[in-house]
């Protein structure tokens, strides 16, 4: 497949997913999938409403477990060479390392400070200097610092759209994982809102692998660096973003890209 | 003109479009659709407008019924005021209130000598415990003999009576009841502490009773004089505190002679004052029908009938003087009084024959001083009162809101203090929450967060089906089973240091506050359950990506997320439990009294009454339009506010804590 021959770089990948197959009970969602995730890249899934996307991005943290009958078939899913299915692997313990960010901003109706600080309260952590600085630098990061440095006791509900969904990037960042998964993240904001987490990206993207499902073709194009190409539950094409907009392999992708079907 | 403009307006739209293969769809002409919106009305009314007033007046019958009630409440409660203090004034003008001065502080000199006395027979058993066991084990004996032998007996002395005497007959009888005393004599277990000798002379002598001798056999006299041996003993080893306790009983006695006097004074008093007003009412109501009768003839008799039943006002500033002249005497009395139980105290032993008469007679040489002093205090005050001080409505409400007595049909006085009933119903409830809280919002969470779908099939009808029981079968429930039970379980010994423990009533506070929190349950457990339904899935997503646990997930988020439905949930199960009537009257144990709360935590298991409880006994057997009655309102407005007062709180927890919907 594409895929293979595009990711021949070291270091090796971050999240590797091979020949995988997943099932909602009895009717399959994704077909023979094989995608490598490489460090410190943007990776963008796009494809039409229902391809699959969203439900490959929920594989990588195992977000799907919950869905009761819902299963990898066939193949494996590794993040940083380890099996995710193995039954030594602790799931909190990998939804530390894999973050996820939601379509509809979702913070706890707590104060703006418990939000970030979340994520370490429940993996133990109690000092309070480590919680004050890491959500310093979450914030910081997720470039809410200077807004809201003097309001971190105000009700995190109480913020706009926007930085509410800046603020749940904060959260899943402030655990230090090495994948951010995010799930249309901007589908539900204003233009200006965003531009700012587009722009809040390519930064992280400095420190983190960062997967985005999108549905806005441009979006993609402007804050990734690779891009999945997915239709009906299969990998059609996997390519470095600049590649597979300006010069597609596949006559589907190309048909896509054009907008002759959606 | 209407209809072609109408159809060229319509059928101008689907010819612009693609769909020109297809007719277009044949509609009326408008003229006659206008026309025909008109033709349907009900009594010159939109049939449209006719429904919405239908659900708008079902929706204000509500709304009109609870206004109706709130006024009702009103009406006959608001009366109760000034009732209660007219009542209340005669209490006062009559001298009653005079007497109850030194008659209530005298009331703690029962407790006293009562404590006194079983501190007493407690130390006199300590000696003559064994002689009585043994006088009394013999007394019994006998009379099981003589219970096998009653036949017989009868018999012998029906043949005795006889006039002429028949000699064989009467051998025949005694032969009889020779032979039955024998056995039955023969059959008695003797117990152990009567020697072989003992139980061997009993029998012999139980075998020779007969119905001519009245005299007790020889062994069973000198049981009664080792008895009254010992007891003389034991009496003459605490004569201290013997004497002491005859001294306390008989200090009360010329004091309270002088009282007994002014109460049947005073009430003599008040029973004349309060026919007159009787007499005086009937008479202005005559006044009244022959002021509005037309008819001369009708008149002429119903004012006659008036002037007739004028009767002499009872002239309470006379009567009072009988009383208040004794101001003095009274005062002497009591002084004398305090000093002689003081004296008593003072020469009350240290020892008494057991621990827990010790205790007691402590108890009581503690007591006495703060008796005294009260008394004196209550004496000083006498001759500051006075018995035309005009009766305030506020001291009126105060003696209803603060009062602590609730007195009715009393022959002395009625007095309707609401704080028994109140703090009655406060305990329960908050019994029946602490135990119902933890109960439902645990299961609540279990069954929406762990639950597997078949548990909750399981589950939540089952929890909702108790709501669905009848609150009089609960109270049987709790009459005969769960009061044995909890008497049962406070009899075991190694729980006997919880407070309270052993108990002695079986119907009380804590009884019905179990059974109330049983009710309570499905109330809580709904609506806490729903609460935590609506907590938005997005949370839960968010803390799981995060890689919380379960548990962290149900007590950092969902729980916090839910906690003003989980709140108002438990405000409505409290306006449920303060509101329940029926198992409250059966179970609580209806004692008309302040718990005592000096008894720590234990005060769970005593009885009390309630808000709802007093209604619901009383209202039925009380004349319509008396005081009783009217405090009996008063006491269902104050339980309709406090229903209110819980339900706006329920809201109001419920809309302060409902997060920003994001």
């Amino acid at each position: 497949m594409s895929a293979d021959s595009t990711a021949q770089s070291t270091p090796p990948p971050v999240v590797q997913v091979r020949d995988m197959d997943f099932c909602y009970g009895a009717s399959k969602a994704l077909f023979d999938i094989n995608l490598k995730v490489e460090y410190h890249r943007v990776t963008a899934l796009i494809g039409p409403s229902g391809c699959g996307k969203s439900t490959l991005l929920r594989c990588i943290n195992r977000m799907n477990d919950r869905v009761p009958s819902a299963r990898v078939t066939k193949g494996e899913v590794l993040v940083k060479g380890k099996n995710i299915h193995d039954a030594d692997v602790d799931l909190t313990q990998l939804r530390k390392q894999v973050g996820m960010v939601f379509q509809k901003s979702n913070p706890f109706p707590k104060s703006i400070y418990e939000n970030v600080a979340y994520g370490l309260r429940i993996h133990g952590e109690k000092n309070k200097s480590v919680l004050d600085e890491a959500v310093e630098r979450s914030l910081t990061h997720a470039a809410l610092w200077e807004e809201l440095k003097d309001r971190l006791q105000a009700n995190a509900l109480a913020l706009s759209g926007g930085q509410q969904q800046r603020l749940c990037i904060a959260r899943a960042i402030a655990t230090v994982p090495d994948v951010l998964l995010m799930d249309e993240p901007c589908s539900a904001l204003d233009p200006i809102s965003t531009l700012k987490i587009e722009e809040l990206m390519h930064q992280l993207a400095h420190e983190f692998t960062v997967v985005i499902v999108t549905h806005n073709m441009q979006q993609a194009v402007r804050v990734s660096d690779y891009t999945a190409f997915l239709h009906l539950g299969k990998l059609i094409e996997f390519a470095p973003t600049e590649e597979l907009f300006t010069n597609p392999r596949e006559k589907l992708t190309e048909a896509y890209l054009r907008g002759t079907f959606s | 003109m209407f209809s072609t403009a109408g159809f060229c307006l319509i059928s101008g739209a689907p010819d612009s479009r693609r769909m020109n293969s297809l007719p277009p769809p044949s509609r009326p002409p408008l003229r006659s659709v206008l026309l025909m919106s008109r033709k349907r009305t009900i009594l010159g009314l939109d049939p449209q407008k006719l429904i919405k007033y239908f659900f708008g007046s079902n929706a204000s019958v509500a709304i009109i019924v609870l206004v109706l009630i709130m006024v009702f409440l009103l009406r006959e409660g608001i009366d109760f005021l000034p009732t209660y203090q007219r009542e209340l004034q005669t209490y006062r003008r009559a001298g009653l209130e005079f007497c109850d001065i030194i008659d209530q502080p005298l009331q703690r000199n029962q407790a006293l000598s009562s404590s006194l006395r079983q501190a007493v027979s407690a130390s006199l058993e300590t000696l003559s415990k064994p002689a009585r066991d043994r006088r009394d084990a013999a007394f019994l004996l006998k009379r099981q003999v003589e219970d096998k032998t009653v036949q017989q007996r009868e018999s012998l002395t029906q043949a005795l009576e006889k006039t002429p005497p028949a000699p064989e007959q009467i051998e025949v009888f005694r032969r009889e009841l020779g032979e039955t005393s024998v056995a039955a004599a023969k059959a008695l277990v003797y117990p152990a502490f009567f020697s072989a000798a003992e139980s061997e002379q009993l029998q012999r002598e139980f075998a020779a009773l007969t119905p001519e001798v009245t005299d007790l056999p020889p062994l069973l006299q000198t049981l009664v004089a080792e008895f009254s041996a010992k007891d003389r003993e034991a009496r003459t080893k605490f004569a201290a505190l013997v004497q002491a306790q005859e001294e306390f009983e008989e200090a009360t006695e010329p004091l309270q002679e002088v009282v007994d006097e002014l109460k049947a004074k005073a009430l003599e008093t008040k029973e004349k004052a309060v026919e007159f007003e009787v007499l005086e009412t009937n008479r202005q109501r005559l006044l009244e029908a022959a002021a509005t009768e037309t008819d001369p003839k009708e008149k002429a008799s119903l004012t006659k009938e008036a002037e007739e039943s004028v009767s002499e006002a009872v002239n309470l500033k006379e009567s009072i003087k009988e009383i208040t002249g004794r101001t003095a005497e009274l005062r002497e009395q009591v002084e004398k009084y305090a000093v002689v139980i003081e004296k008593a105290a003072a020469v009350l032993p240290k020892e008494a024959g057991t621990g827990a008469a010790r205790k007691l007679v402590n108890e009581v040489r503690e007591g006495i001083p703060e008796h005294a002093r009260e008394m004196r205090a209550a004496a000083a005050t006498l001759e500051g009162w006075r018995w035309d001080k005009p009766v305030s409505i506020f001291s009126v409400i105060g003696a209803f809101f603060f009062g602590t007595q609730w007195i009715t049909n009393s022959s002395w006085q009625d007095f309707f203090g609401f704080v028994p009933l109140l703090s009655g119903s406060l305990v329960i409830a908050a019994i029946a929450i602490l135990i119902a809280t933890p109960v439902s919002v645990v299961a609540a969470i279990y069954t929406n967060q762990f639950a597997s779908e078949r548990e909750k099939e399981l589950i939540k009808p089952v929890i909702e089906f108790i709501q669905a029981i009848p609150s009089v079968v609960l109270g049987f429930i709790g009459i005969s089973l769960v009061g044995n039970l909890i008497k049962d379980v406070s009899e075991w010994g190694w729980l006997q240091w919880v407070p309270g423990f052993p108990i002695q009533e079986r119907l009380n506070m804590f009884n019905a506050g179990c059974l109330l929190a049983f009710m309570a349950v499905p109330t809580m457990f709904s609506l806490s359950e729903d609460a935590l339904n609506n907590v938005p899935r997005a949370y839960i997503d968010a803390s799981d990506a995060l890689g919380a646990t379960k548990l962290q997930t149900v007590f950092r988020v969902i729980v916090p997320a839910g906690i003003s439905g989980i709140l108002s949930a438990i405000l409505l199960g409290l306006g449920r439990v303060v509101g329940e009537t029926m198992v409250v009257l059966l179970v609580a144990g209806n004692r008309i009294a302040i718990p005592d709360f000096s008894a720590g935590p234990g005060v769970i298991f005593q009885p009390a009454h309630t808000l709802t409880g007093i209604i619901a006994q009383e209202l039925g057997e009380v004349s319509r339009g008396s005081s009783h009655w009217q405090a009996l309102f008063m006491v269902g407005i104050v339980l309709f506010a406090i229903s209110l007062l819980v339900n706006w709180c329920a809201r109001a927890v419920a809309r302060r804590f409902e997060p920003h919907k994001a």
